[in-house]
């Protein structure tokens, strides 16, 4: 294959306003519009908002009960600020690396692991394994890029893909090596369920739902606030010309590698609680946190918090409209049409 | 031959062209010899050979696509599954013979290739993206046939035994020779079809697609016809894949005929044997099957030394996950392509 | 240019390879029919040894084994010189193709009968082994009902079929409830997409009505991927039904529970059919107060049958574990065609199988009778019973033939 090598990738900012260096071969050509009204945040944010309104109201035609559609909303968004901080991590990977990371979700299965193991071997709170998870996950995201993906950078794209796939493939078999593939759980000691306007939810969906706000909001501030964060978006943006400026471009690269992977690794402590867990269970989060990322466009963590949030809301919404048919299909017909229809995603590049 | 700056007369040199006529020969020589294999093994290992040309048809299918064409595509199982349903439900439904199933299928993947490579094109995905809609497809197409009770929902379908040996329906004893035989014309018909292919116009006009679009589509060559055609035949080999693994597993439901392992398992010999060459999914097939068997046995019974693996799983898809990973960053060009490369330079 | 040639012949090399056993060594697997000679029979065991039902599949085949011990101490088969059995297990790995790639190489080292195998998948494709090697096929547990609608002459099956465990499922509601004063009116369903939860589902819902109850909302779901019930029980509580039916597997019956203890629906009992949680022993600790008063119709092993407690208490100290049934139905299964070559006294599979078909045997599961087969292969006296958790363990409670304590009705659960 001699496809060429890619150019930077997208802003890490919020908005994403169009920015010099374009990912040609893959984002749709540039129309040649001047940004506007029709390509501000606001406008796609209450586009976004638009259509979930209407998917609610299809789906209250089709449940025909308030309750159970206000219930689903709020189970949709609950799981979907989890959805985020999976597609933080992966977006930021996404935006700097250019790597489509398709070992992400096996690296959530090891933080559901560990979760696992602290409380059945421990015996501590499930939320305690964060402790141990982060600061793994971050060493074995460094490592994995620094010795398995970064001789393959500058490859062509699909060399990168395998890699991580066996990577992913890897790592979930020696799961099931080890684990065997009985589904285990990691319980959220003294859970219950909590009112919420009619609806319930139990405490560990919504304890999952703010710390991984709280986290989204941390990488946020790191990414802005500090001189690593802005060394980010710099490769992020440009990566010759932040060599140039004299950022060391390969400690980047492995710093954002683990800080995604980290990412995962927590949004699998959360998540622990709340599943059963096999060694496949990651295979499932890696979907969705695809398409989240393509729905919020790739590069842009707002657009993956966002795309977390209206994604869990059509998983939940979807499970009404099309009763009888797996909720993923209605995930999926909205990645194909996001794909078709606008492929840098809500807050990618303008095209 | 060289010639001088002071030669009044040079001789014009012609480029080297591959050897596309020693490949074909070489491709029946291989049948043929490979003929009496299944007289020669023991039942257990046929299943282990037939299995291999299944999935090294299914790959070379897949290299068409992804390989020559450059178009990666992560979801071949659509097109493997789309022939084996087809099939199958016509066989159980309307008690079509699988030769003419075989024949259907390949003409309903062709066509679901034809579409959605369309749909992705018109919209300009290229790359990852491209490889993602593919998964989405299939992926779709797996969904769709659990909960549709046209195809029998996620019960699958099973082939109705028959009291003898048909030929029509292609159907014989357990152990015989026949399936592997029938699987070996297909394999190598399929190799002599890319062979064809590359040597035609189409297939120039296809590797120049994928080499630089724009110079090609300046050169007058229709990108978009291209690349659909190139799909559409990617698509028609890989079906047979499906059209005869159902035959001769007498099974299939939608994980088996969609699911994402068998895109991956499309994906691996080409890579490893690989990719872009014309035996690369061939020798990756021969490699990667026997390891499955030898992965089996070891787990059943385990030297001393590795005991604890005893009873375990998932050993098998552990070492092709690494053969994959060192082939990708070692050897890029994969097994074939390295010993090619190594003999060119000598 | 030697390339292709040389391609060529790298690539028939490792084939050959592989024929001369590369893979399995010859004297390991023994060759064909080298497994059984005059002193030993060989039974083929094929259950997941591994995947998500690994705990099931590994119990039910130390069950067999234990089976073959027991009867190998009492002294063998006796018609054929005292002949000892060896169990030869398979790993189906849960996969249909795994199942029956295992089941043919059971077959060629010799096994003159196999048992298994748990998922209905995969015993659809050993029948199908089984029928065209012309070896018998013993099923200890698996549902689906077309396995035996097929015209196959060599599978038999040991559990209640599908069919019988959703129509029992629906009578026993009705006449339990109607004893306890509340009669069923309107059951939700809640069932997994795949081909048992959607089975029972549609015969439950066929038969419930048929005895005049109503059907309120039918929801289904994917085992694989649902993670939570939340918005599923809210629907059902909105509906106002009484009664919630559940057809699935372990993982998800934990969530139904958890579920119910969360959103609170007003119903007098959560209703299982053949479901993979409700009557487990381990399902009252992880599911805790959530799951108290669940029922479940299944199949279950006859406590009051001193054979069935003497095998429970060997297998916990062989084993160190609690059996459940369908480890009980594997050791019947064993028993079954042990029995058979007692009155065959020919270990030819042929007519093992015709010796199989007139198996009169008294079972170490509850039933209607002693284990008989129709002409299909059923077992004609199998029969499911009614079971409630109770202060944390697992009770049998209807009908009052089987029943070792009185059911709790409505259950109230969740409250």
């Amino acid at each position: 294959m001699t496809t060429p090598p890619r150019a930077g990738g997208a802003p890490l900012t919020e908005g994403g306003t169009a920015t010099a260096q374009e990912k040609e071969a893959d984002a749709p050509p540039p129309s040649g519009r001047r940004p506007g009204w029709r390509s501000s945040v606001w406008t796609r944010l209450a586009v976004s908002f638009g259509i979930v309104v209407i998917a609610v109201v299809l789906a209250y035609l089709r449940a025909g009960n308030g309750v159970v559609v206000w219930q689903a909303v709020l189970t949709g968004l609950l799981i979907g600020g989890v959805y985020g901080l999976i597609a933080t991590g992966l977006t930021l990977i996404f935006g700097v690396l250019d790597i489509v990371n398709f070992a992400h979700g096996a690296f959530l299965a090891i933080a559901l692991y560990i979760t696992v193991q602290a409380v059945t071997v421990l015996g501590v709170h499930p939320y305690l394994a964060l402790i141990a998870a982060v600061p793994l996950m971050f060493l074995l995201g460094a490592a994995v890029q620094r010795f398995v993906l970064a001789p393959a950078m500058g490859k062509p794209l699909e060399n990168q893909l395998l890699i991580t796939l066996g990577i992913a493939l890897l790592i979930d078999n020696l799961l099931l090596l080890f684990y065997g593939g009985n589904p285990k759980s990691a319980p959220l000691p003294g859970d219950h369920g909590i009112g919420v306007f009619g609806a319930v939810a139990t405490l560990s969906r919504l304890l999952a739902f703010a710390v991984a706000i709280v986290l989204a909001g941390l990488l946020y501030l790191l990414l802005q606030r500090t001189r690593l964060g802005t060394a980010i978006r710099a490769v992020a943006a440009n990566d010759r010309g932040a060599q140039m400026v004299g950022i060391d471009t390969r400690r980047i690269y492995m710093a954002t590698f683990a800080i995604g992977t980290a990412c995962a690794g927590a949004a699998g402590v959360l998540i622990a609680p709340l599943v059963t867990i096999e060694p496949t269970s990651g295979e499932l989060f890696n979907i969705v946190a695809f398409v989240v990322v393509v729905l919020g466009g790739m590069g842009s963590v707002v657009g993956a918090l966002v795309g977390g949030l209206i994604i869990g809301l059509t998983e939940q919404l979807g499970g009404l409209l099309l009763p009888g048919q797996s909720p993923l299909l209605a995930v999926f017909i909205v990645f194909v049409l996001v794909l078709f229809l606008r492929p840098q995603g809500l807050f990618g590049r303008i095209g | 031959m060289t010639a001088t700056a002071l030669d009044p007369s040079p001789e014009v040199v012609a480029l080297p062209r591959p050897a596309w006529g020693r490949h074909a020969i070489a491709a029946v020589v291989l049948g043929v010899l490979l003929i009496p294999v299944p007289l020669l093994l023991p039942q257990a290992q046929q299943a282990v050979a037939v299995r291999i040309l299944v999935f090294a048809l299914l790959s070379i299918g897949w290299n068409i696509m992804s390989g020559f064409g450059g178009m990666f595509s992560f979801g071949h199982a659509a097109y493997f599954g789309l022939g084996a349903y087809t099939s199958v439900w016509l066989l159980v439904e309307k008690g079509v013979s699988p030769w003419l199933g075989m024949l259907a299928g390949m003409v309903a993947a062709a066509a679901f290739g034809v579409l959605t490579g369309f749909l992705a094109l018109r919209y300009r995905l290229k790359g990852a993206y491209f490889a993602l809609s593919t998964f989405a497809f299939a992926e779709m197409l797996r969904l769709i046939a659990i909960n549709s009770s046209f195809v029998n929902r996620a019960v699958g379908y099973n082939v109705p035994l028959r009291p003898q040996s048909s030929w029509a329906f292609m159907q014989f004893e357990p152990g015989s020779p026949n399936y592997f035989w029938i699987a070996l014309a297909l394999t190598v018909a399929a190799l002599l079809v890319s062979i064809f292919f590359l040597r035609s116009r189409q297939g120039r006009f296809a590797v120049a697609v994928r080499d630089d679009e724009d110079a090609a589509s300046a050169l007058g060559i229709p990108v978009m016809r291209t690349k659909l055609l190139t799909i559409a035949l990617s698509a028609a080999i890989s079906s047979l894949a499906g059209a005869f693994f159902v035959q001769y597993y007498f099974f299939i439901d939608p994980d088996g005929a969609f699911g994402s392992s068998i895109s991956i398992q499309a994906i691996l010999p080409a890579v490893i044997g690989g990719v872009a060459t014309i035996w690369g999914p061939f020798i990756g097939g021969v490699i990667l099957g026997p390891l499955n068997d030898l992965t089996a046995t070891l787990l059943r019974n385990p030297p001393a030394a590795l005991s604890f693996l005893s009873g375990r799983a998932g050993l098998d898809v552990i070492l092709y996950a690494v053969l994959l990973i060192l082939i990708v960053l070692l050897l890029p060009q994969g097994v074939y392509g390295a010993i090619r490369d190594r003999l060119r330079r000598r | 240019m030697k390339k292709p040639w040389i391609a060529a012949a790298a690539m028939a090399l490792p084939l050959m390879l592989t024929a001369c056993g590369g893979s399995t060594p010859p004297g390991a697997s023994g060759g064909g029919g080298g497994g059984s000679s005059p002193d030993t029979i060989t039974i083929g065991s094929v259950h997941p040894l591994s995947g998500a039902s690994a705990g099931d599949g590994q119990q039910m085949d130390n069950a067999a084994k234990l089976a073959v011990d027991d009867i190998n101490a009492a002294g063998g088969i006796d018609c054929l010189k005292g002949a000892k059995l060896k169990l030869d297990s398979a790993d189906s790995q849960g996969k249909p193709e795994v199942g029956q790639s295992e089941a043919q190489r059971l077959i060629q080292n010799g096994a003159v009968a196999l048992l298994g195998t748990y998922q209905s998948a995969v015993s659809q494709n050993v029948a199908a082994v089984a029928e065209r090697n012309k070896v018998p096929f013993v099923i200890d547990v698996s549902s689906a009902d077309a396995i035996l609608q097929q015209g196959y002459k060599f599978t038999f099956r040991l559990q209640p079929s599908g069919t019988v465990l959703a129509e029992k499922g629906a009578q026993f509601l009705s006449d339990l409830s109607k004893k306890a004063g509340s009669q069923a009116k309107t059951v939700a369903i809640l069932n997994e997409q795949g081909p048992f939860g959607t089975a029972i589902a549609k015969t439950f819902s066929d038969k419930a009505k048929s005895l005049g109850m109503n059907i309120g909302p039918q929801i289904s779901y994917d085992p694989a991927n649902v993670s939570d019930f939340t918005t599923q029980m809210t629907t059902i509580k909105e509906s106002g039904a009484d009664v919630l039916m559940v057809a699935g597997y372990y993982r998800d019956g934990v969530l139904a529970a958890k579920a119910v203890s969360t959103v609170k629906p007003t119903l007098n009992a959560v209703w299982g059919v053949a479901n993979g949680a409700f009557d487990t022993p381990q399902f009252p600790g992880e599911a805790g107060a959530a799951g108290e008063g669940f029922f479940d119709v299944n199949y279950r092993l006859d406590m009051t049958n001193k054979d069935t407690q003497k095998v429970v208490k060997a297998f916990k100290a062989k084993y160190n574990d609690d059996i459940r049934t369908a480890a009980v139905l594997s050791y019947d299964a064993v028993r079954v065609i042990a029995d058979a070559l007692g009155r065959s006294c020919d270990a030819s599979p042929a007519k093992l199988r015709d010796a199989i078909a007139k198996t009169k045997l008294d079972a170490l599961v509850a039933q209607d009778g002693p284990i008989q087969f129709t002409e299909a292969g059923e077992n004609e006296n199998a029969t499911p019973i009614v079971m409630q958790v109770q202060s944390g363990e697992v009770k049998q409670v209807f009908p009052e033939g089987s029943a070792q304590t009185k059911p709790v009705y409505p259950a109230s659960p969740g409250q």
